[in-house]
């Protein structure tokens, strides 16, 4: 809700889904150019998504920024495992959100997404 | 010559004889001889000389009737000299001078002196066959030495020879008698005590006077500084002055000979007469030291070292002075075996007192919590005590005398990021490593300190001390996840609803707005619970025990469960028979209100969430059930645990603090009374309170 206000102010389109099955199902439908996904949620958790997207060639590269309370290093090495090229740590500022996002797209398509997927594992905590 | 002086002569002899018998000390014999042996031969005068140790000269023993002036000469002389007694020595043939003038042809050095007498006969001394002596008698006439005469000599010689010889050897065996009794003595002092400090000094005070007029003995320090242990004299006072002399001018330790070249070389050292030069060297140029040194009179010394297992401890300084005759062979001997037993005792004192010590250190050691192991520079385990062996599983007996790699394969990996302190250098932080050990891991702090000839570490097992951590690290971990998703919510949404570029729609606006309000809830009551559990941990809850039913605390709790209740779930109470018990009425409220929150939340599929309470025995049960989710079998006591979660991704859209139930279990038992759980998966699940009546 907060990141679907915040992303369309950026002048983004946005589909949401309030749990992982959903939010799968969804992602396979529309193909986004980016998946925003919660780690903890209902269902299908983040970390279940992310590896049924890796798993399917036609969502695989699909770019995943992860959003979590979580941001111990294991959790971190996990993100970038499982293909991430970003890693939110909430709270956030949401208002920020859909710059983010834009930055993210804007360098996987200078061909950096490896830089970013590395980002995630050496990334300090704020 | 007529019977009668035959008889007299005969007579006269075994006088002589009688008398020699009854002589047991080589001076008895020697007056004997010289009294009534001279008598019996009719001679004026009469000497004995003996032959030195070193068989070179002949020793004066004893002389009768010379002017003693005359005798003062002849106190000792070469063997090879122009004399009677020498050349008898060297012949073994008996010599008879009948007049003054048939003397001084044969030993012109005669001629000047000596002519108080007329006739001479000088006579061996030997036993079995070997000679040893000569008597010489003077007559003061010119005497015929007629054959019987002769044989009258001849026969009185032989009789002072087995007289003399007799009593030597008596003397000798009294001398070696004393010598064992001494060393005896000595020995058993030795071993009285292992105080050598103590020992060595009273072993100085039996030395004297008998084997000494100065007894010393010096040990070697431990920086080469040579440490006086004791000195003796009969006098105290002068034992006062060599003090004060020791510490005006101390040993010089590459003094060229006395203590500190025994010291150094571990050689001994023996002055039957202490050469002059020696004592210019020790004394050099001062004069007063000079005065001193002639004062004591120093004869004769021995200094001898103490040694034990190659190294010279000490030594031992014997110095005849004013009393004590110049040493000899055999009081050097006595003084080395005597200085070997002392250092013997000295080493055996030190070795007891460095066993001792390791003894007790190895004690301490066993009853120390930390294991303590010691390696050898090849990594030989050299100790391993008792917590060592526990902590390792390896016992000590296993573990001596083997390298510690093949006694714990782990160890290099184990110490491998220890840093070896220096001893004395400040100490080290433990480094606190896993250590595998078949198949079970402990985690071990461990230090080391380096000294040299191998490595000590300090080991400690704080598995425990690192769980705990890690469970507290974990609470840090879970507290603030449990946190940063109200705050998110919370955070993000008031950033939003503040954003002017974007215009927000009512039903957004409300949005936000009611997530602010209920994350902030969510907020307050997971800090409520975290502050509860810290409170439960420090045991720092307080109880306000009332009387009152518990039928009425449920019906509040389901009224207000009542208020916002989801869908499909319905709450019922059944409280027949419930007794009134002494409880604290505040804190069950929240265990049911709790309870009832976790029956709701796990039934997303709704159904009957029922509270019932009913007496059992003087208390009263209170079960709430539900026909939820369930709990498996596997789970049902770690739900009670702190941040423990059923399902902890909240897949099943089940959210809160991991707190509840384990707040719960631990206000229940405050009030003596038990919490438990009965469920089945996919059916449903009962929380019991059990509480006593507390009347």
């Amino acid at each position: 809700m907060l990141c679907r206000v915040n992303l369309r102010a950026s002048g983004m389109d946005v589909l949401e889904a309030d749990n992982g099955a959903t939010g799968l199902e969804l992602a396979r439908r529309e193909r986004p150019d980016l998946i925003l996904l919660d780690v903890m949620m209902p269902g299908l958790d983040g970390w279940s998504v992310a590896r049924a997207l890796a798993a399917d060639k036609s969502t695989k590269d699909i770019p995943i920024i992860f959003v979590t309370a979580r941001a111990d290093p294991a959790d971190r090495r996990l993100g970038e495992q499982l293909g991430g090229v970003g890693f939110v740590v909430k709270p956030f500022d949401p208002v920020g959100i859909g710059e983010l996002a834009d930055d993210v797209l804007k360098r996987i398509e200078r061909g950096e997404r490896e830089q970013l997927q590395r980002g995630i594992a050496t990334e300090h905590e704020e | 010559m007529s019977i009668h002086e035959r008889e007299d002569r005969a007579l006269r002899l075994q006088r002589v004889a009688e008398l020699l018998a009854e002589a047991v000390t080589p001076q008895e014999v020697l007056d004997a001889i010289l009294t009534e042996g001279v008598r019996a031969a009719e001679a004026r005068a009469g000497a004995i000389g003996v032959l030195s140790n070193d068989g070179e000269s002949v020793e004066l023993l004893a002389q009768q009737g010379y002017a003693s002036a005359t005798m003062e000469d002849w106190v000792r002389f070469p063997v090879s000299a122009q004399l009677p007694m020498s050349q008898v020595m060297r012949t073994g043939e008996p010599l008879f001078i009948s007049t003054l003038t048939d003397r001084n042809e044969l030993f012109p050095e005669l001629s000047q002196r000596g002519q108080d007498g007329s006739s001479i006969a000088v006579l061996p001394l030997a036993v079995e066959g070997r000679v040893f002596g000569a008597m010489t008698l003077s007559f003061a006439d010119e005497v015929e030495f007629g054959l019987e005469r002769r044989e009258m000599k001849i026969a009185l010689a032989r009789q002072a020879s087995q007289a003399l010889a007799r009593s030597r050897l008596y003397a000798q065996e009294q001398a070696l008698r004393k010598r064992m009794t001494f060393l005896a003595e000595a020995s058993e002092l030795l071993s009285s005590s292992l105080d050598y400090n103590l020992t060595l000094g009273q072993l100085t005070h039996l030395a004297v006077p008998g084997l000494a007029d100065w007894c010393a003995i010096d040990m070697a320090g431990e920086d080469g500084e040579i440490v006086r242990l004791a000195v003796a004299h009969q006098d105290p006072e002068k034992v006062r002055w060599a003090y004060e002399l020791q510490e005006r001018y101390p040993p010089k330790p590459d003094q060229p000979h006395g203590v500190p070249q025994v010291l150094r070389s571990g050689e001994p050292e023996f002055f039957p007469e202490i050469p002059d030069e020696f004592l210019k060297a020790a004394i050099g140029d001062d004069e007063e030291l000079r005065k001193i040194v002639d004062q004591l009179g120093l004869r004769s010394t021995i200094c001898v070292p103490l040694t034990a297992r190659g190294r010279t401890l000490g030594a031992l300084t014997l110095i005849a002075a004013e009393t004590h005759p110049k040493y000899t062979e055999a009081d050097f001997e006595l003084a080395s075996e005597l200085a070997r037993r002392a250092a013997v005792a000295v080493d055996n004192a030190r070795l007891y007192g460095e066993a001792e010590k390791g003894a007790n250190a190895a004690q301490a050691l066993a009853y120390v919590a930390d294991g303590v192991v010691l390696l050898d520079s090849d990594r030989v385990v050299r100790h391993w005590n008792p917590a060592a062996a526990a902590i390792t599983g390896v016992d000590g007996a296993h573990a001596l005398g083997k390298p510690v790699d093949e006694v714990v394969p782990a160890w290099a990996s184990l110490t491998s990021h220890v840093p070896l302190a220096q001893p004395g250098a400040s100490r080290t932080r433990p480094v606190t490593v896993p250590l595998v050990l078949d198949g079970s891991e402990l985690w071990v702090a461990v230090s080391g300190v380096d000294f040299g000839e191998g490595t000590v570490y300090a080991l400690q097992d704080v598995t425990e001390e690192h769980a705990l951590e890690k469970t507290r690290s974990d609470f840090v971990a879970t507290a603030s996840h449990e946190l940063r998703t109200p705050l998110a919510a919370v955070y993000g949404a008031v950033r939003t609803l503040r954003r002017e570029d974007i215009e927000l729609s009512d039903e957004d606006r409300t949005t936000f707005l009611e997530m602010i309000e209920s994350e902030a809830l969510r907020l307050s009551h997971i800090v409520g619970q975290i502050l509860l559990a810290g409170q439960l941990d420090a045991d720092a809850v307080e109880l306000s025990v009332t009387e009152f039913n518990p039928a009425e605390v449920a019906a509040g709790v389901i009224e207000s469960a009542s208020m916002h209740l989801p869908e499909g779930i319905t709450l019922s109470l059944n409280a027949d028979g419930a007794p009134s018990i002494m409880c604290d009425e505040n804190k069950l409220r929240q265990v049911l209100v709790n309870l009832l929150d976790n029956a709701i939340k796990y039934s997303p599929d709704g159904g009957e969430v029922r509270i019932r309470l009913k007496q059992a025995g003087d208390g009263c049960l209170i079960e709430v059930s539900d026909k939820g989710l369930g709990i498996p079998s596997s789970e049902r006591e770690k739900i009670f645990e702190k941040f423990y979660r059923l399902d902890p991704q909240q897949t099943k859209g089940v959210g809160g603090s991991g707190l509840g139930l384990y707040i719960c279990r631990e206000l229940v038992e405050r009030m003596e009374g038990e919490l438990s759980v009965d469920s089945e998966p996919g059916i449903g699940s009962r929380f019991i309170v059990a509480l006593p009546s507390g009347g």
